[in-house]
């Protein structure tokens, strides 16, 4: 919908900023147009496309690494110079990786799917409401109380690790879904993030919503939340994220199988070599894969969302 | 209505104050109770020791001979990664919404990084940096991809990681791994900012016929401030709390080969303290809450004057 | 009057979180478990007891565990024991430094003499001294389900188990089944008065050589750093390329000169760190001109970054003549095999000394401790496990088939079992070249050893040093590039260690 809009609006790489469309070329009409504007918009546009594409590979190496380190044979994996294409491929570290003793993937997958989705859920609830009030709602000291927020977030958190396993404790919340998902549903960071996006919408709604006499939760429902889709489905991803790759708390507090989380599964199983001895990074990394595919669909899925944006005819910004 | 909204904000963040105080406000108060106390160790406390009230944690943190050292190479990571990913996020962000053909692939394989996991992240930096079988006298069995590129185009290859690597060789890799991780966190956040602006704001530029490059100065950048503000603003967080990417490249000893600490951060030397000498970790932790928040202030006070809602 | 309803909500949420914490505080720390003390009727058969030993076991290994451990259950019915395994060696010390501050630590877990140190920070290690062959309950024993000849349990009539009566205590055979040395080591803490740990498995470094080259060029396996120096000056005109040894660990290899030259590298009384003197400073520089000749490279120098890499690549690779290594990771050193012959013959012997006549070699693997806790059922159950899996030739021979460790008992006692003499028979010198075979000759050359293992004190900030010593030998090694000198980087390593200490 946005697409033709967006399409040729931008070209942050144009020096001479002289590759201004009239919409007389949109019409097609190259008579008009002098040779060097054609030029510049070419240039333009393959520069774009270069750095755009240049940058992909670079990041998109390190996923490449990751299939193909799951392929190779340990023997190849460990050689001295690392090969780019596997010289033969090794299906068989994907059955190894579901044969590791113990590890039980489907049992990690579900306890991960719960701790993902409830946490996720919760937590958007909490910062929505969260980020609401430091945007829309007035109230006594809500800015030495936003500014306090965020200074927890500047106290390394590596110190709070002991005192929070005291805390759980003692709330005999050790082994349970709940130490796993209620410590880490407020993020500051999260909170932060809408309310930035919270601000961006104009105040006018909020006061014509007013005079019209629509409560503040049905505003909140009806308009901030869908404008601020796209920052929703990021938080969304990324808390997702920090479910399937949390480590040092799951290990710490809920290790038992009814409770494991697939980082911690994954780390704790050990692919061995039964020839040498030596660990089989090539399996595991294979078990990464697996673990990943989940992750990547929900992503695709959420990334049209995301693209997508929301209509704002009719709203003055 | 005022005072209707008065404590309706407080109902609305209730939810968040509770888990705060319960797992933030309190750690922080145990933290700031064992930094008074000497050579704090819990595992002690248990044992039945007592420890000494009062300063001498921040004392003897300040006096480690590596804590500007420390201290030095957490700033430098901070102010050299931040303005760097923030201004290629932003600029892979807009150029991502500014093109048509292959736009939804390209999209796509931006988001990739998400789902890679870390190991593989640090296994292509030591595909990429490091000389395998280096060593005085003998020829590397491999020398990375980085130094063969180098060597196609006639240069001579430089000790990136290895032993007897210069400071400077370990910090621009630090500052491109520490760029590539966090790259696709903030293309996110831009992307999705951009999502949310206004398009009318363009449709009138191109009416007046302004020049793409002044278009982006001056309408996508003040329009995507909230977000380019919290971008860098948590960056100079995170950036602050750097520990992990070191041990990713050079190991716990954080440094190459020969030079163990050379790369030592504030939270890498919280960590070293960890195990034994909670106290002292905890002074050291104060100290740092204290320069981040200073720093954040004046981040504050710059986006406060700059960033347009 | 509204506006102050947010600050005092907000003061009470705090008010309530700080009092409550203060009452988990002080509820879950300074819970330290009490000493063993005998209960009245001494261990209860009657009463099911559970009991969790942590490790860091791999699959392979847990397998052999597990099947003692149903061999264990058979002895002991009212004995369950649940094994977990948490990684590696730091993760099992790791997660127990936690759990003893809510007192849920485990009964039973793998560990490293600086482990127990920590933990004994907080008392919560239980001494053995009760326990051994002349301890307090020496005179009690305990009833034991006795088995046929196929290990099946005997039943009376009436369904009970037949039982018998078995010491408590070690017994003063089972004292002497040790390798006297791995026994010894559990009472390397503080004053040296009480035994802290059993033996578990058991490693040490040996030097692998490539026979085949050897041969060809007539070369002689060195018996002395002596004569080390020479061979490499001889190989590097042979061959400047490779290199004439690697050793993995640089940390062991300053560890092991120091015990060699009785020149001093810790001590767990008085001052702590004795590193720092002329006969180690002379072995550092003599070590950084090899280095600088290309004579050598460690795992750190062969790393990645600052990750370690084993050395065992080169050796396999042909790339150097001999490799110093762990004698557990036997099977990493295995030649590669071309059209089903092996590209070369592997030879293991043990390690250059200082002085041939008094060798000194480090002793390496997992010990066992057993944790405190407040049902003495439960230590009681414990000190029976401990007791089973140290001392029974069973399960000793199959763990070490399996993972290349040695066992902690001695040859002959060890030679009792027909697997293991049978796996030890397969080590053959001539032809090591099967995964079974090399590891079969490196225990064989690891037992010859015995007498020669050493130790260093174990104390908090025990590890520290090691850290340190490793940075400081390749701080030496290449302090011509770091424009430090050796001695600097000597006085670095002491600085660094006495900052940490906080003893």
């Amino acid at each position: 919908m946005t697409d033709n809009i967006n399409e040729k609006e931008i070209a942050p790489e144009s020096q001479e900023g002289i590759a201004t469309e009239s919409k007389v070329m949109k019409k097609r009409d190259v008579d008009k147009v002098s040779k060097k504007q054609v030029a510049v918009k070419v240039l333009v546009q393959i520069g774009l496309y270069t750095f755009l594409v240049i940058m992909a590979l670079i990041v998109l190496f390190p996923f490449y690494w990751m299939i193909i380190s799951s392929l190779k044979s340990l023997e190849e994996y460990n050689a001295a110079v690392p090969t780019l294409w596997p010289q033969q491929f090794k299906w068989s570290n994907y059955s190894a990786a579901f044969d590791a003793d113990g590890l039980n993937l489907g049992r990690l997958f579900l306890n991960t799917c719960i701790v993902g989705i409830v946490s996720t859920l919760l937590s958007l609830v909490v910062t929505v409401l969260a980020a609401y009030a430091f945007a829309r709602l007035e109230f006594k000291g809500k800015n030495i109380m936003f500014a306090a927020l965020l200074a927890t977030m500047m106290i390394p958190g590596e110190l709070f690790t002991i005192t929070n396993y005291l805390t759980v404790s003692a709330f005999q919340w050790k082994n349970t879904f709940t130490v796993l998902i209620v410590p880490f549903l407020v993020s500051v960071f999260y909170i932060y993030l809408l309310r930035q996006n919270f601000l961006q919408i104009p105040n006018e709604l909020y006061l014509a919503a007013k005079v019209d006499g629509t409560s503040d939760l049905k505003y909140l429902w009806k308009v901030m939340i869908p404008l601020s889709a796209p920052t929703l489905i990021s938080i969304t991803i990324l808390k997702m994220m920090g479910a399937w790759n949390s480590y040092i708390w799951p290990r710490l507090v809920a290790n038992d199988m009814a409770h494991r989380l697939i980082t911690v599964g994954l780390r704790g199983a050990t692919f061995t070599d039964p020839l040498t001895n030596m660990t089989d990074y090539p399996a595991q990394m294979a078990a990464v894969v697996i673990v990943t595919i989940p992750l990547l669909l929900v992503f695709l899925f959420f990334r049209k969302y995301i693209m997508r944006g929301v209509s704002r005819s009719g709203i003055k910004g | 209505m005022k005072k209707k909204n008065q404590w309706k904000a407080w109902l609305y963040l209730l939810p968040t104050l509770l888990i705060i105080a319960v797992f933030t406000v309190w750690p922080i108060i145990n933290t700031i109770r064992m930094s008074l106390l000497k050579n704090y160790d819990s595992l002690r406390e248990i044992g039945g020791a007592s420890f000494e009230f009062g300063f001498a944690n921040f004392v003897s943190v300040a006096k480690y001979k590596g804590f500007l050292n420390c201290l030095g190479n957490t700033m430098i990571l901070c102010v050299v990664t931040v303005p760097i990913s923030t201004m290629l996020a932003l600029v892979i962000a807009v150029a991502l919404n500014s093109i048509k053909f292959v736009r939804k692939t390209l999209q796509t394989i931006f988001f990739l990084p998400y789902v890679t996991n870390s190991i593989a992240i640090g296994m292509v930096f030591m595909a990429m940096f490091t000389m395998i079988g280096y060593a005085p006298g003998h020829e590397p069995a491999s020398v990375g991809i980085i130094n063969s590129i180098i060597e196609a185009f006639g240069g001579t290859r430089i000790n990136w990681v290895n032993a007897g690597s210069g400071k400077l060789e370990n910090m621009v890799v630090l500052v491109i791994y520490i760029v590539w991780n966090a790259l696709p966190f903030k293309i996110l956040v831009l992307l999705g900012g951009l999502q949310s602006v206004n398009k009318q704001y363009y449709d009138a530029a191109k009416v007046d016929g302004t020049s793409r490059f002044r278009t982006f100065w001056r309408i996508t950048v003040p329009l995507l401030s909230p977000m380019i503000a919290y971008v860098v603003i948590t960056g100079f967080i995170g950036g602050f709390k750097e520990y992990s990417s070191i041990v990713g490249i050079f190991g716990d000893g954080m440094g190459p080969a020969g030079a163990a600490g050379s790369l030592n951060t504030m939270v890498g030397f919280i960590y070293d303290n960890l195990d034994t000498n909670q106290g002292r970790a905890s002074a050291a932790a104060l100290i740092l809450f204290v320069i981040i928040f200073v720093v954040t202030m004046i981040n504050m006070w710059v986006s406060k004057k700059k960033v347009h809602y | 009057m509204k506006r102050r309803f947010g600050a005092i909500l907000m003061s009470g949420v705090m008010a309530c979180s700080v009092m409550a914490g203060l009452a988990f505080s002080t509820a879950c720390t300074g819970n330290q478990k009490p000493d063993f003390v005998m209960p009245e009727g001494g261990f209860d058969t009657n009463k099911e007891v559970t009991i969790t030993f942590y490790h860091s076991m791999g699959q392979d290994n847990k397998k052999v565990l597990n099947a003692s451990l149903e061999e264990f259950k058979k002895l002991y019915p009212n004995i369950t024991v649940i094994e977990e395994a948490q990684g590696g060696y730091d993760d099992v010390r790791d997660q127990i430094t936690k759990e003893i501050m809510d007192g849920s630590q485990p009964d039973v877990a793998y560990c490293y003499p600086d482990h127990v140190a920590l933990f004994n920070q907080s008392g919560a290690v239980q001494s053995l001294n009760d326990f051994l062959a002349d301890g307090t309950y020496k005179d009690y024993t305990v009833p034991q389900v006795k088995l046929d000849a196929d290990g099946n349990q005997l039943k009376n009539d009436d369904g009970s188990y037949v039982t018998e009566e078995v010491s408590l205590n070690l017994t003063q055979a089972q004292k002497e089944s040790y390798i006297d040395g791995y026994y010894a080591e559990g009472f390397k803490f503080d004053d040296e008065t009480k035994m802290y740990t059993l033996p578990f498995s058991k490693s040490t470094e040996v030097l692998y050589y490539n026979k085949t080259l050897f041969e060809k060029h007539n070369l002689t396996v060195p018996k002395t750093w002596q004569e080390l120096g020479a061979l490499c000056e001889t190989i590097h005109g042979i061959d400047s390329k490779v290199f004439p040894f690697t050793y993995d660990s640089e940390a062991n290899w300053f560890i092991t000169m120091c015990e060699q030259y009785g020149s001093g590298y810790t001590s767990a009384t008085g001052n702590k760190f004795l590193f720092d003197n002329k006969t180690n400073q002379e072995f550092v520089t003599t070590f950084t001109d090899w280095y600088e000749k290309g004579y050598f490279t460690t795992q750190s120098l062969n790393g990645e970054g600052g990750n370690p890499k084993y050395t065992s690549d080169h050796f396999t690779a042909q790339n150097s003549f001999m490799c110093i290594g762990s004698s557990a990771g036997a099977g990493n050193q295995l030649p590669p095999v071309t059209n089903g012959v092996p590209q070369f013959q592997v030879g293991i012997t043990s390690i250059p000394q200082v002085n041939p006549d008094a060798p000194k070699v480090i002793s390496q693997g997992p010990s066992v401790c057993i944790l405190k806790q407040d049902d003495p059922q439960r230590v009681l159950a414990s000190w029976l496990l401990v007791k089973y899996l140290t001392t029974d030739v069973n399960f000793q021979a199959a763990l070490s088939i399996t993972s290349g460790y040695v066992p902690v008992l001695k040859e002959e006692v060890m030679k009792t079992n027909v697997a293991y003499a049978a796996h030890l028979s397969t080590a053959d010198e001539n032809a090591p070249t099967t995964r079974a075979n090399i590891t079969a000759l490196s225990a064989k050359v690891c037992m010859e050893q015995e007498k020669a293992y050493f130790v260093s004190p174990a104390f908090v900030g025990s590890s520290t040093a090691r850290d340190q010593v490793g940075y400081l030998m390749l701080a030496a090694f290449t302090s011509k590039t770091n424009n430090k000198t050796i001695d600097q980087a000597f006085k670095d390593a002491i600085a660094e260690c006495e900052y940490f200490d906080v003893g």
